[in-house]
């Protein structure tokens, strides 16, 4: 017989927003607003005493300022964010080796194999709470259920500082009434969809006939009827069973839109030497060269090109990047840039045999080398001296470890 | 956050268990007892850990940073109080 599965979904409560109160007292119980340090910003997250004045996550600054007048604008440091996001995944891990992070702020737990250490799920989740608060004064909704959509509806039901169970036999009373777009998974445009056939619970979902669902929505559709039954049987996955990266790259939102190529240049060798550096730190490399350009209307494409050979060399992407550069005719002002590499080699060490290219791996691993040592972008392509380096920004699939790991100023 | 980014001389205390804790530090002439120590987080420079400790000395907050590799204490920025 299959055990049932006891899951934990663990979210910290406005995670950013938090931990800036804690190491500024003063704005502790003030209403902050969490920013980047880049010109054009917007707000990454925002205190409960900011929100009950109605500011959101992604609004811009004075959108934000217009709802709450005495807000806090504060950049934010996204070193001390994934230096606490890694200690309290690690504090998880104590409890469990089945922790999924899902992203910097969110972790799935696998707690079945757990009970007979530590006690019922609500321990376990009382103690990684009092862990969590006392060695960083911050606080976690957490949900416990037998699988992890409704362990993450159920964090969603208290915040902050919640811990709501859904026992098996209460899942149909519980999503009776719980409309759609609070599932996982059920974005606008699904729940739009799905409101033409008059479905807004949860309860209305799971009795709608699967068969209308699989013909609308093909395989989505029958997930959809078992999400509505509140059924997932999608495992936690910890970070060394999951599947091996597909790519690396890495984007930018500009200071301002740009149109000269001079500058979009610019951005691209240095987009390429951190696609290459991370490549080459986890010893990878890519058969394909993306570029993805946004406009400042917000459309956004890309564009690929293969290669004979893989490569983490950054001044091949970049030249690769170039070439699909040219091949556009740019009708609008760019926004944002983005370099990646994909169709993955693993274990990509092999020094080339000859000439040129021997030399240009040399000159990477030596370039590497000082970077390791002194720091990123210590030592850099000439174009790039002072230019600031490195991501500003966490991106959603930043992990604790591994080659998503990406460092961040 | 003002960046400061200045070499500072600091009290700390090592005690068994703990990590270590400054209890003071000098800065332009000025010497800032440590009332609380709110935050406490570490970063890598190239091969250098640095542990970073936001204080308050009462009236400011405060980043402190110590690099492991050259054992100097950086005040890394100031935050003035809200109006």
């Amino acid at each position: 017989m299959q055990l049932q599965r006891i899951i934990l979904h663990i979210d910290m409560n406005a995670f950013f927003a938090s931990v800036e109160q804690q190491s500024n007292p003063e704005l502790r119980g003030k209403p902050i607003a969490v920013i980047g340090a880049a010109k054009r910003t917007v707000i990454t997250t925002c205190s409960y005493e900011a929100r009950a004045f109605g500011v959101k996550t992604g609004m811009n600054s004075w959108e934000a300022r217009q709802k709450c007048p005495q807000l806090i604008f504060v950049v934010g440091n996204n070193r001390k964010y994934t230096y606490t996001s890694t200690q309290i995944i690690r504090i998880m891990r104590e409890y469990t080796p089945m922790v999924e992070v899902f992203s910097i702020d969110e972790a799935f737990l696998d707690v079945t194999g757990s009970l007979s250490l530590f006690g019922s799920p609500q321990r376990i989740a009382q103690l990684i709470k009092e862990r969590i608060r006392a060695d960083f004064g911050l606080t976690c909704s957490v949900g416990i259920a037998p699988n992890k959509l409704l362990a993450k509806l159920a964090s969603d039901m208290q915040k902050p500082d919640g811990l709501t169970v859904i026992e098996p036999h209460e899942v149909p009373r519980v999503l009776e009434r719980v409309p759609i777009k609070d599932l996982c998974g059920i974005g606008p445009k699904l729940q739009q969809q799905l409101g033409k056939f008059g479905i807004k619970s949860c309860g209305e979902l799971g009795r709608f006939p699967v068969e209308v669902l699989k013909r609308t929505f093909g395989v989505v559709g029958e997930k959809l009827h078992l999400m509505g039954l509140g059924i997932d049987q999608t495992p936690v996955v910890p970070e060394e069973e999951s599947e091996e990266v597909k790519s690396v790259g890495h984007s930018t939102t500009l200071d301002k839109d740009i149109s000269e190529r001079e500058e979009m240049l610019r951005h691209l060798l240095q987009l390429s030497e951190m696609v290459g550096r991370r490549a080459r730190r986890y010893q990878v490399a890519g058969k394909t060269v993306s570029l993805t350009i946004r406009y400042a209307d917000f459309t956004t494409f890309s564009r690929q090109q293969s290669r004979t050979t893989a490569t983490n060399n950054s001044d091949e992407i970049y030249r690769a990047a170039v070439k699909l550069l040219d091949t556009l005719e740019l009708t609008q002002p760019v926004r944002l840039l983005g370099v990646k590499i994909g169709n993955l080699t693993q274990h990509a060490e092999q020094l080339p045999l000859f000439g040129d290219d021997r030399k240009k791996a040399l000159l990477a691993s030596a370039m590497d080398d000082v970077n390791n040592r002194f720091g990123e972008f210590s030592v850099t392509f000439g174009t790039l001296l002072g230019k600031d380096g490195g991501a500003k920004v966490i991106s959603p699939a930043w992990r604790p470890e591994g080659v998503r790991n990406v460092d961040v100023e | 956050m003002q960046a400061i980014a200045e070499r500072v001389k600091v009290a700390a205390i090592f005690a068994p268990g703990t990590r270590m804790q400054p209890v003071w530090f000098e800065w332009r002439r000025r010497k800032h007892a440590v009332t609380e120590l709110s935050y406490f987080w570490t970063d890598h420079c190239g091969d250098a850990t640095r542990l970073h400790f936001a204080v308050s000395d009462g009236s400011n907050v405060f980043e402190l940073s110590y690099n492991l590799q050259d054992q100097n204490w950086t005040l890394e920025g100031v935050v003035e109080p809200h109006p």
